[in-house]
């Protein structure tokens, strides 16, 4: 099967500091869920970035369904299917629920099908619902990362990449939150998932990616990833997966 | 003394929303671009001689030309952001960098408005602007009252646009998170151009209103800059809203000090209050609390 999204020899950082990918590649394939792992400061996140957008490409490519998104902004690549939910969870704090969903499909002309669109959401994620009129700052944080979340799915995108929707919250929630990349994946929304809870990550994935250094070190299987005796040395913390 | 208390809140409140007006751009600006624009009041100059004028020449309501005082600056606004903001929208030293040339701005468009149009002090005299409005010992200037009426309906509509037009949100969005607006499809660029523009429009509106309120001279600028500063500190960098309610407060706090202590110390009230709100709550009412590190 084609790659849906193909990262080839990307070098990229921030303004004009030092290079934090150093000729990272990777393969995304259709509808499966990948999971990049990696220490801390491998460059996980920001190869999020560099395929979004928010970051130059000093090198290498990002090819999506065979076209370039090199030079694009993340409104430009957004438009061509990709959406990103950051570790912050880019969510507007002063604006209600309702209003932050709204937001996910700004680039839909149909406004008729967008309020559909969020109905169908809402009734999905019933605590959307129930807090539909208050202000997002006034969610906890699972609900905040549920909305995030469920807010890319107003647009279908072919690609949802998300950068540590565990972070800071409590493990029953992070169970809920993995929940929601199943039901996003059961949708046929491919995942490309940044992850420092890597043997969760990877127990949800099809395909794991060890990034070090800013390179790609390891592609494969995620069973295969997590059978790994180095890896699970090196960056499963030598623990074995149950 | 009811009589009294009374009397300061109807001028305190009829003043505070043609300071309410001329805070709104400043504020609506700096929410979206984090643009302090110093040069805003210049701005609110340019609205009033643009009234002026219309006035002198043509004999037109300064009220009437608001329409064309709005649609002229918010064409500059266009051009100027195009011109010398948008080139350093990917600058590191943005915030600096903008201080610098609104300064720089405001120096020379109170240049051009001395060469234009001299220093002397100048207001249009509609009738309604010389008259008042009496109820028992209670007066309202008439002009003060239809400039506050007019303000707030203005920053009503802006507040309609901003919670239920599409690009309202995106402003709203762009405010409060950039970078996600970002991530959800908004041209964040554009959203800059049109709120620069809309800004530099409702500075336009104000000095149309300001010409009949207050006399003016190019240089006045100065004087209003540390009035709308106070106004967008105490209600909260960037929060329209804020903005708007610190402008009823601080109009009606400066007539109170006018009327008990002399009308040469209610621009202090001004000072007075953006030292206290730096000191006390440097948020503002509104705003952010500000992040350490």
């Amino acid at each position: 099967m084609a790659n849906l999204l193909e990262v080839r020899d990307v070098v990229a950082g921030y303004g004009n500091g030092p290079a934090i990918l150093n000729g990272a590649s990777l393969s995304v394939q259709p509808g499966k869920v990948h999971c990049i792992i990696g220490p801390n400061g491998a460059g996980k996140s920001t190869l999020l970035k560099a395929i979004v957008g928010m970051l130059r490409l000093r090198e290498g490519d990002v090819v999506f369904k065979g076209n370039s998104l090199k030079g694009l902004r993340p409104d430009q690549v957004l438009r061509r299917g990709i959406c990103f939910v950051p570790q912050e969870r880019a969510l507007f704090p002063k604006m209600t629920v309702r209003e932050n969903l709204r937001m996910g499909g700004f680039s839909m002309a149909d406004k008729a099908a967008l309020e559909n669109r969020i109905d169908m959401i809402e009734e999905r994620f019933s605590i959307l619902k129930e807090r539909r009129d208050l202000p997002a700052e006034t969610l906890s944080g699972g609900q905040q990362q549920t909305l995030a979340m469920a807010r890319t799915m107003i647009l279908k995108p072919e690609i949802v990449m998300l950068d540590e929707p565990s972070l800071g919250l409590a493990p029953k929630i992070v169970r809920e939150v993995f929940k929601i990349v199943q039901i996003m994946s059961e949708e046929g929304i491919t995942i490309l998932l940044v992850e420092q809870n890597a043997l969760m990550g990877l127990k949800y994935a099809n395909w794991g990616v060890v990034l070090d250094l800013g390179r790609t070190l390891f592609e494969g299987p995620a069973d295969k990833v997590l059978g790994d005796p180095r890896i699970q040395e090196l960056y499963l913390g030598g623990r074995r997966a149950a | 003394m009811i009589i009294d208390i009374i009397q300061i809140l109807a001028l305190g409140i009829s003043l505070g929303g043609v300071y309410a007006l001329m805070g709104s751009g400043l504020s609506l600006v700096f929410g979206v671009m984090r643009i302090v624009n110093l040069a805003h009041p210049a701005m609110i100059m340019g609205g009033a001689y643009v009234a002026y004028w219309a006035f002198r020449l043509a004999g037109a309501d300064p009220i009437a030309m608001l329409p064309v005082a709005v649609l002229i600056l918010a064409a500059t606004g266009l051009v100027l952001y195009k011109l010398v903001f948008e080139r350093e929208a990917q600058s590191a030293r943005y915030s600096e960098m903008t201080v610098l040339l609104t300064f720089a701005l405001a120096m020379v468009v109170e240049g051009l408005l001395g060469a234009m149009f001299t220093n002397t002090q100048r207001i249009t005299s509609p009738e309604y602007a010389t008259d008042a409005y009496f109820v028992g010992d209670v007066f309202v200037p008439k002009g003060q009252l239809f400039a506050a009426v007019t303000s707030v309906a203005i920053i009503s509509a802006l507040a309609l646009f901003l919670k239920y037009s599409r690009f309202g949100n995106a402003i709203r969005a762009t405010t409060q998170n950039r970078e996600a607006a970002q991530l959800l499809g908004v041209n964040v660029n554009h959203v800059c151009l049109v709120s620069f523009a809309i800004g530099v429009g409702l500075a336009g509106a104000a000095g149309a209103l300001v010409s009949f309120v207050f006399s003016f001279f190019p240089s006045k600028h100065w004087e209003w800059i540390v009035i709308l500063m106070s106004l967008v500190v105490l209600g909260g960098m960037g929060s329209v809203l804020g903005t708007v309610l610190a402008a009823f407060i601080l109009a009606t706090a400066s007539v109170f000090v006018g009327f008990y202590f002399g009308a040469t110390w209610s621009t202090l009230t001004f000072f007075v209050a953006l030292f206290v709100v730096l000191l006390v709550r440097p948020q503002g009412i509104f705003g952010e609390k500000p992040e350490l590190a």
